[in-house]
């Protein structure tokens, strides 16, 4: 087992070299000129030379990319074109943010999604209804939900602050967004899960034991739901952390996928690199941490590793 | 004419049973009855309603089907109790063996607690207490390593350890009547002829009642007091084992035998004996014997009239219903049943010779008796 999990932290540091590789090209593909967003009044191209002199620009793409990651094996992320700070001092903070974000995110989903798929498959009167709810969710751009709720709660019912920041009152909102847009997935999950099980002849077993439903649905059926979901929460955290662009642009959270948006325009390529590196490190590493709860809740998958 | 002789409460009695699933009647008007601590065999092709019939006996059909007629065990009636009140009862009344126990049972949970759950919530036990239990039960089976394999899971056991634990789950309260669905068919021969002594000898031991759905007429001969062939949702012969084997009344049951017959002693690369047709398929139910159709003896009258299970004339003997044969418990639902050890299929008969009128369109067409 343990050979099997270093086997897939090796596949994952291989990935997460791919994506390096993949972002750096693309970085050229960006039309525009770093050393003009750096120096904007400059007019002499002497000065422009300089700037890109000093930032390496003037070199073959394939050195500067031996140099990028040459840094990058020695844990140096560069420094930011316009900031003059390294890039894991700004990354830094807004990856706790961010972070913050995401588990409360995937918390709601879990929980709404999670209550849905089992009220839909436990009360069929309500499993219309829910479906409708599922689809109207999966239909909706998640900017216009986070617009939405940002009018209604925010600035009709003055009950959530519209202002911005990083306070536990300005999580409620992009949380909910996170929450809401992901839900229809997990009850999805859970209710096809549910009926497997229910159906299922170890279910009837249980049944011929003289169990009841409730300890059936507690002991054998919740048990046989929770390890797909895990995978999901996994992919979710995943990709979250590596930025839910959308959700912090729309509620003026300042995470990392703020702090990606706003490089971008700058053309500030080591802070883009550094956002892209991290989410690729942070999907690596909550699919591999999916994977071993996996093993714990689910003891078939211990042989597949 | 009840086949259970000891003065105990039958395990198992069955009262005019119906079971149907929307318009199909899987199961029709039948009676069945398994004496204290006796194996009855329930055979029959798939669709044949053997399965309903068992699953109807063990309350577990889905909520679809619709279930009407008595059924007691151990002499406590049992249809006529609430789910709840039912639910409390049946542990103690009944264990249930499943055909696939890698199915029917819960892959992630250990398999010591799926057996000590029974002990926690039918005998009180606390959860300690009910570990060990499943242990001890474990044991029962003639399992190596109890402890440790209480503690395995589903996948990480043998098809033989499974169905082992299968039984010890189905035993663990010690009921007077155990419900198995074709319990050896997923398993390789040998062990087969393990969990089959297995099972003997527990029963032996425990004095359980058996309800043993089968098509393997090896394990019947074997295992089973009694065998109880069903046809189209009725149960169509139903006798002392020994007497189904040497003169069965319904030429449907000499046919399964043939089909045996032909595979212990034919000869190498003879076809093997098939019944011609296959069973009629829900709604197209002849309004005479189902059976008809496939029938070398039928007549008119098997055409026109269902059949009811009447008392089998013994062999050889030309006596009136209620004579010799009756007293053994041996009944037929037949118009012409074997008088004679002769069988209906004795004689090479293809489908141009049949001397019976055929109704049915399937005819000359050799379906292959599913068995």
């Amino acid at each position: 087992m343990a050979r099997a999990l270093i086997r897939r932290v090796v596949f994952g540091l291989i990935a997460v070299a791919g994506v390096v590789v993949l972002a750096f090209l693309l970085e050229f593909v960006v039309p525009g000129d770093p050393a003009k967003a750096i120096a904007p009044r400059a007019q002499s191209p002497a000065v422009l030379a300089s700037i890109r002199a000093q930032l390496h620009l003037n070199q073959p793409l394939i050195v500067q990319f031996a140099g990028y990651f040459g840094n990058l094996l020695r844990g140096n992320l560069g420094t930011s074109y316009i900031q003059r700070q390294s890039v894991a001092s700004l990354i830094g903070p807004r990856l706790l943010t961010t972070g913050v974000l995401a588990l409360a995110g995937v918390v709601a989903e879990v929980i709404i999604g999670g209550a849905l798929g089992i009220l839909a498959t436990l009360y069929g009167r309500v499993r219309a209804l829910i479906s409708a709810v599922n689809l109207t969710l999966l239909a909706i751009p998640i900017f216009v939900l986070g617009l939405l709720l940002l009018l209604v709660f925010g600035f009709q019912l003055s009950i959530a602050p519209v202002t911005g920041g990083a306070g536990p009152a300005q999580l409620v909102l992009p949380a909910l967004t996170l929450g809401l847009i992901g839900a229809p997935w997990y009850a999805q999950i859970v209710a096809d899960q549910m009926q497997d099980s229910l159906a299922s002849s170890y279910v009837r077993t249980a049944v011929s034991k003289g169990l009841s439903d409730s300890y059936i649905l507690r002991r054998h059926v919740l048990r046989n739901v929770l390890s797909p979901a895990i995978t999901m929460v996994g992919l979710d955290l995943g990709s979250y952390l590596s930025g839910v662009v959308t959700v912090e642009v729309v509620f003026i959270w300042p995470g990392i996928g703020l702090l990606a948006v706003n490089s971008l325009h700058n053309l500030d390529r080591p802070i883009v690199m550094g956002t892209v590196i991290i989410g690729a490190v942070a999907v690596v590493f909550f699919n591999l941490v999916a994977d071993v709860l996996r093993m714990f809740v689910d003891p078939r998958t211990r042989e597949e590793m | 004419m009840t086949p259970g002789q000891s003065e105990q409460a039958p395990a198992l009695e069955i009262a005019d049973l119906n079971v149907r699933y929307g318009p199909v009647h899987a199961v029709r008007d039948t009676c069945l009855t398994v004496g204290a601590g006796q194996v009855v065999a329930l055979i029959g092709e798939t669709g044949s309603g053997k399965s309903s019939l068992a699953l109807a006996a063990a309350r577990l059909l889905p909520r679809s089907a619709a279930v009407t007629g008595q059924v007691a065990i151990a002499g406590k009636e049992v249809s006529g109790l609430g789910g709840s009140e039912f639910r409390r009862v049946r542990a103690s009344l009944l264990g249930c063996i499943a055909q696939d126990a890698m199915a029917a049972l819960n892959p992630v949970v250990p398999v010591g607690r799926q057996i000590g759950e029974l002990f926690a919530v039918h005998a009180g036990m606390s959860r300690p207490q009910a570990a060990e239990a499943a242990v001890a039960a474990l044991a029962q089976v003639e399992i190596r390593h109890p402890a440790a394999v209480a503690r395995l899971y589903p996948h990480q056991l043998s098809g033989g350890m499974r169905q082992r634990v299968m039984i010890a789950m189905a035993m663990a309260l010690a009921p007077p009547l155990i419900v198995a669905d074709e319990p050896t068919t997923a398993l390789d021969v040998s062990t087969q002829a393990e969990i089959l002594a297995l099972i003997g000898e527990l029963r032996a031991r425990m004095r359980s009642g058996f309800l043993w759905i089968t098509h393997d007429m090896g394990v019947v001969a074997e295992l089973a007091d009694w065998a109880a062939v069903m046809y189209a949702g009725r149960i169509v012969e139903q006798g002392p084992v020994d007497v189904i084997f040497d003169a069965p009344a319904h030429p449907y049951t000499e046919g399964l035998l043939a089909t045996r017959r032909d595979l212990r002693s034919g000869a190498p690369g003879a076809p093997l004996f098939q019944i011609p047709g296959s069973p009629p398929g829900p709604g197209e139910e002849p309004p005479g014997c189902p059976f008809a159709p496939r029938c070398p003896r039928a007549t008119a009258i098997c055409n026109e009239v269902d059949p009811s299970l009447e008392p089998a004339v013994g062999e050889g003997g030309a006596g009136l219903a209620g004579g010799a044969g009756s007293m053994n418990g041996h009944r037929v639902a037949c118009h012409h049943p074997a008088a004679d050890a002769v069988g209906a299929w004795a004689a090479p008969a293809g489908p141009a010779e049949k001397p019976a009128a055929k109704t049915g369109d399937n005819l000359g067409t050799a379906g292959t008796v599913a068995l």
